[in-house]
């Protein structure tokens, strides 16, 4: 079988496929999810109907901790932690506050935040975990997969497990054995077992 | 007798009333007037001798007066659902460019219109699509969700309908049966905006076709003339009927090809409108039928023909 490349459309309409292959690569665009799905694979028949979506996930994106996005000076009074990226202001002041408590946690501007000194030590505070982007990212693949699928087909199954997913939509009830039948099939094509 | 051409009239708010005064001296009507920040297009009725007129007006205002084929049409955009399959790509896209070409297009999105098997209309939905001049199917990518799913989708539908789709025209043709008005291909669901010379030609091939198929009952309503021309009735509306200036609808009254759409309650209006007099001794009721809308508690003017009143006003 020859090697898939990172998407992959088929279908008996050679119309839709060429169009579902534009809204799957936009989709995936909209919601920033090209560098995250490795493979995608779909196949949508509208005689059946059925469609059917099934892929392997890159790499999940490492937490985000305070050292990758603001610097941790130890001065001689206090803690300056010097902001780089603002994305992740608000969660890290969260973090911050639940743990000193707000009396001691001190934004003079935008991009600094300071702390009493001996709180924490440098290493502590420039591991401390403050998001988790996979936590979400579950969440945003199956929604793409129900973006991309025609909106008529209700019925569905879907699955994401260690970077592995799938997601199977008809108009009709779907048959009890249709991950055996139609899933797997596609996943030995990928090499890689479900 | 002069004909009356629709255009379109860009320009800026700075003495835009000189315009519109001058398009009202000429005989011509202002159907629609969009003021935004400091453009203002209008769309109206002009004597086809008197655009050169116009044009030397509003020329050194810096506006221009471009032909619009669409002006006194309100269109029905008819989009499957209002869900992120179908929105805002590419009904609003449709939508916008129609009224670019002078119409006024209302968004229909069905309660259950997606699926091939599940598709349906409701009478709601129904009669509010018979209320326009026209309405634009604008359905999806398969060629056999589209043919399976029409019928359902056309039922008791009367006014001209123009279908798009991703398959081919010629294809769209094969699957319709019986033929609907007007077809354009190539035009699915898509997720992104239309903006590739290709798919704003495919844009431009849509204006034409609705303009050929709203033409086909210009041609008609020629040789059966209407007893008033709408615009001209949206004229007398407005001069007599207070309330209506009163209104903050961009479109008080809808001017449509062989009616109006009054945006007062029927309840309380209705009654008020048919002895209303048009002309010396001739009452609103005598020309037209004056129906409750199913949109919202509006008021709809149908206006009966010439051979049916024996009045031309």
């Amino acid at each position: 079988m020859p090697q898939l490349k990172q998407l992959v459309v088929e279908s008996p309409d050679a119309v839709g496929r060429e169009v579902y292959e534009r809204i799957a690569a936009d989709v995936l665009q909209d919601l920033d999810l090209v560098k995250v799905v490795e493979h995608l694979y779909i196949y949508a028949d509208p005689g059946v109907p059925i469609f059917i979506a099934a892929g392997v996930l890159r790499h999940m994106p490492r937490a985000i901790r305070v050292g990758d996005f603001a610097n941790v000076n130890i001065g001689e009074k206090m803690i300056v932690l010097d902001i780089a990226d603002e994305t992740y202001l608000a969660p890290l002041l969260q973090r911050l506050w639940a743990r000193y408590g707000k009396e001691s946690v001190d934004q003079p501007d935008r991009f600094t935040v300071v702390l009493p000194l001996g709180v924490a030590g440098e290493e502590e505070l420039e591991q401390m975990v403050i998001a988790d982007p996979s936590e979400t990212l579950y969440k945003d693949v199956i929604y793409a997969l129900q973006y991309i699928a025609p909106e008529g087909f209700k019925v569905r199954r879907q699955y994401i497990k260690g970077g592995k997913f799938y997601y199977v939509a008809s108009e009709d009830t779907l048959p009890g054995d249709i991950v055996e039948t139609a899933v797997e099939p596609i996943f030995e094509r990928m090499g890689v077992t479900l | 007798m002069t004909t009356l051409v629709p255009v379109t009239y860009k320009g800026g708010v700075y003495r835009h009333d000189e315009v519109m005064d001058l398009i009202d001296d000429l005989g011509g009507y202002v159907v629609q007037k969009h003021v935004m920040a400091q453009d203002v297009v209008l769309q109206s009725f002009v004597p086809r001798d008197d655009i050169e007129l116009i044009r030397g007006v509003a020329k050194p205002l810096g506006g221009e007066v471009i032909e619009a084929p669409l002006v006194g049409t309100e269109i029905a955009v008819v989009s499957p659902s209002l869900e992120i399959h179908h929105l805002p790509h590419p009904a609003c896209d449709i939508a916008e460019y129609l009224r670019r070409a002078g119409a006024k297009t209302n968004m229909i999105g069905l309660a259950r219109g997606f699926g091939k098997r599940i598709a349906n209309l409701n009478d709601e939905e129904r009669d509010i699509i018979n209320e326009h001049d026209l309405a634009v199917y604008a359905l999806g990518n398969f060629e056999e969700c589209i043919g399976e799913k029409l019928p359902a989708l056309r039922r008791g539908i009367h006014v001209p309908i123009v279908l798009t789709g991703a398959p081919e025209r010629e294809t769209l043709i094969r699957i319709t049966d019986p033929p609907v008005e007007g077809y354009v291909g190539g035009v699915g669901r898509i997720m992104h905006r239309f903006k590739r010379p290709e798919e704003l030609a495919k844009l431009d091939e849509l204006v034409e076709e609705v303009s050929r198929t709203l033409d086909a009952r210009r041609d008609d309503l020629a040789r059966d003339p209407l007893s008033i021309f709408p615009p001209r009735l949206m004229t007398i509306l407005e001069e007599q009927i207070y309330e209506v200036t009163m209104l903050t609808h961009p479109t008080p009254v809808t001017v449509q090809m062989e009616g109006l759409r009054v945006k007062l309650p029927y309840d309380l209006y209705a009654d008020e409108l048919r002895p209303l007099e048009v002309a010396e001794g001739i009452a609103l009721g005598d020309i037209v039928d004056i129906l409750p809308s199913r949109m919202r508690n509006y008021i709809l003017i149908r206006i009966k023909p010439f051979s049916e009143t024996g009045i031309l006003v």
